[in-house]
């Protein structure tokens, strides 16, 4: 009897799988098929091509630049984005008399999306724009930039942005995570004597694992995918100096060479793959509970 | 209790398949149906016209004419208005999967790349408009008519400047390169920019170079676009490119643009314009329709790019023309059509009331704006403008115009963009299964 019941609640299942599986497995799976394929919109006749797909994708200059800017921007990202958001969170765990407002308004840029900050910094970056005028103002003349058309910083300038918006997101995860530690473990710190540096390194930071590791997943992933802030801050240029994979794939399919776009699109689920699932089977072994 | 359930669990599946087949079955029925009711000759046709919902002004879709023509012949027009941004996609696709409509509007050059043009679109050669058409290059490819427009004028690609300032400064039309820098220092000495460069939107760096290269070939080199694609010449094989490259380098290293080329855009232009700071751009005469439309006092003319002695204006082998796909399920009405547009009323209909130089020999062109008249009376009459290369080129061009980008970016000189757009172009045709790549 027991046996019949679990039964019946996989037909309860079988609706949501089926539609999960015609509108993502199916076209997931094809997709890889459609990877070693020389499908292109001019052609109907699809030629199965091995690797070649692949092949193409590392004799390429430009997406050999693209994968390597993503890697940047997916570097600085998940450290800035961390390390902001929870340098932030733990000040603003503290009893401040403003957290609540401060809380709001570091929290606020990642309401908007990253398509309306995208637009709004473009003209700021501007060599005469906001930011090198503001530069100037206070000295900093040598530090102003072409900041999005100095083919050499202007992937570091994108990432900077990213981070500006995002790092309060971050910031709110850590927060509940923080909040969820026990006020006991540091009062029995404080007890032994503990300095506040040693009670966040072996009280806090082992506690908020779960909250880093959730953190580190999503801006990875999120660094990975990169392709809104690149595509409206610069499309990729000047020339392809801050081409990413997202960027790339986008440009395979403007090409027409919809096989190899697929290509480029399965590359990037693969890396995502490689790096997120060891990385989230090593940061759960870490994790403690309470 | 296994088997009774079992039974139940495969009792939904048949289920659902039998109803995915029903439905299946249902819209096939109605297909069939259509294609019997357009074999009956007294059932009303209704043709299929997709259009970008860009060009939703098109002269070709005004309700007074679709009416005239429903009128007339019993036909009616369906419009199919397609986003902007995802013309060439829907269009591709429906080509692809022979669910076409049976008149597209789109541009030549674009439709060539884009649409497969040769596969893909009816051969209108031998059509009773054809012979009426005054300037056949504008609609043809590879010798034939593909597409169909009561206008000849497709956009003219050269240098747009403000009459004004060259009146108040005293000078003239440049016809070589040494002039054009000539005239920039004395616009410059005036504290006016001479050029605006919007080089953020890549793809208006290669206005120089797409009507230089094309006015270079046509009167020295004929046969070059045809060997190009062929795979016996490469782009870098002319060192007359590199020289223009060079220039267009030049007029920003001299100083006589905006400064910050790479983060200004297209859309910057109107007013930069309407507020005098610049007296030049290389662009092409939309822009001053742009301008004359916010405001009309205004008066720009455009010249052809200097980039050698007494170049030909460039004429852009873009704008909106008409094309029937050769899948069309009602072919014959949607030649008649075109037919009905061209007729000699309706032609000239559309020309009064758009402002056309018409391209056909018995409909009169009405009194049009000073710079087109301009160009009517310099370039087009005394058969003075080139087709620029975008006509020739049967691939995406937006790499190249990422490699000019890179140019003033500072990452690459001209030979080396040259060089790349050699590797990009033959892989790009190598992919598109053009032979001898």
């Amino acid at each position: 009897m027991k046996r019949a019941k679990n039964l019946y609640s996989y037909y309860m299942v079988f609706p949501a799988l089926l539609i999960y599986s015609i509108f993502f497995v199916v076209p997931a799976i094809a997709a890889f098929y459609y990877s070693f394929t020389d499908w292109r919109l001019d052609r109907i006749d699809l030629k199965f091509v091995g690797w070649a797909n692949f092949e193409k994708i590392f004799s390429d200059k430009t997406l050999i630049l693209a994968l390597k800017n993503t890697a940047i921007f997916a570097i600085v990202t998940v450290i800035g984005k961390n390390l902001i958001g929870l340098l932030l969170a733990v000040a603003l765990n503290m009893r401040l008399k403003t957290k609540n407002l401060l809380r709001a308004i570091f929290y606020s840029p990642s309401i908007l999306s990253i398509l309306v900050i995208s637009i709004l910094f473009t003209p700021m970056l501007r060599t005469e724009g906001t930011i090198n005028s503001l530069l100037e103002a206070v000295g900093l003349h040598s530090l102003s930039q072409a900041w999005l058309t100095n083919p050499s910083i202007v992937i570091w300038t994108i990432a900077i942005v990213s981070i500006w918006q995002s790092a309060g997101f971050q910031m709110a995860i850590y927060l509940a995570g923080l909040q969820s530690i026990s006020q006991e473990y540091y009062e029995a710190a404080k007890i032994d004597g503990a300095s506040s540096w040693k009670s966040f390194f072996k009280i806090t930071l082992p506690l908020l694992l779960p909250a880093i590791n959730i953190n580190l997943m999503l801006t990875l992933i999120g660094g990975l995918k990169v392709f809104s802030e690149v595509y409206v801050m610069t499309g990729g240029g000047p020339g392809n100096a801050s081409q990413v994979v997202g960027t790339i794939i986008l440009r395979s399919f403007g090409e027409g060479n919809w096989g190899l776009g697929t290509a480029v699109n399965t590359l990037l689920f693969v890396v995502v793959t490689i790096i997120a699932i060891p990385l989230l089977i090593f940061m759960r072994r870490k994790e403690v509970t309470e | 209790m296994k088997t009774h359930k079992r039974k139940k669990a495969a009792s939904i599946v048949l289920a659902s398949l039998l109803s995915i087949s029903l439905t299946a079955c249902g819209s096939g029925g109605t297909d069939s149906g259509t294609s019997a009711s357009s074999d009956n000759k007294n059932a009303k046709v209704t043709l299929e016209l997709a259009i970008s919902k860009s060009s939703q002004d098109s002269a070709f879709i005004q309700q007074d004419v679709l009416d005239e023509f429903e009128k007339q012949t019993n036909i009616t027009v369906n419009l199919q208005l397609i986003p902007a941004e995802q013309t060439t996609t829907v269009l591709q696709t429906k080509l692809a999967v022979d669910e076409t409509p049976d008149i597209i509007q789109y541009n030549l050059a674009s439709a060539i790349t884009d649409l497969n043009l040769e596969r893909n679109f009816e051969i209108l050669d031998n059509e009773p408009w054809a012979s009426r058409i005054v300037n056949k290059d504008v609609l043809s490819s590879g010798g034939h008519l593909y597409s169909f427009h009561v206008s000849q004028d497709t956009g003219m690609q050269g240098v747009v400047y403000n009459k004004q300032i060259f009146e108040e400064l005293g000078l003239s039309i440049p016809t070589n390169y040494e002039q054009f820098l000539a005239i920039c220092e004395k616009i410059k000495a005036s504290g006016i920019t001479p050029v605006f460069m919007p080089y953020k939107d890549a793809w208006a760096a290669n206005i120089w170079p797409a009507a230089a290269f094309a006015d270079f070939t046509a009167k020295n080199d004929p046969t070059f676009f045809d060997d190009l694609n062929s795979n016996k010449r490469k782009w870098s094989d002319i060192p007359e490119f590199k020289t223009f490259l060079e220039q267009q380098y030049e007029v920003y290293t001299k100083g006589y643009t905006n400064t910050d080329v790479l983060s200004d855009s297209y859309d910057m232009a109107v007013g930069k314009f309407l507020n005098k700071e610049v007296a030049m751009m290389f662009m092409g005469d939309w822009l001053i329709e742009g301008v004359a439309e916010q405001d009309p006092s205004m008066e720009l003319g455009v010249f052809p790019i200097p980039s050698s002695e007494n170049a030909s204006l460039g004429a852009s082998p873009l704008g909106g023309q008409l094309f029937i796909p050769k899948k069309s399920k009602h072919l014959e009405e949607a030649k008649k059509f075109l037919d009905f547009i061209a007729s000699k009323e309706i032609a000239q209909k559309i020309v009064d009331s758009k402002g056309y130089v018409s391209n056909l020999n018995d409909v009169t062109t009405p009194e049009l704006p000073a710079y087109k008249q301009d160009i009517v009376d310099h370039y087009i009459t005394p058969k003075k403008t080139v087709l620029t290369t975008d006509a020739y080129m049967l691939v995406d061009r937006s790499e190249l115009y990422r490699l000019l980008q890179d140019q003033f970016a500072g990452g690459m000189t001209p030979e080396e963009v040259l060089k790349s757009w050699d590797e990009k172009f033959s892989q790009l045709m190598q992919d598109k299964g053009i032979s001898g790549f």
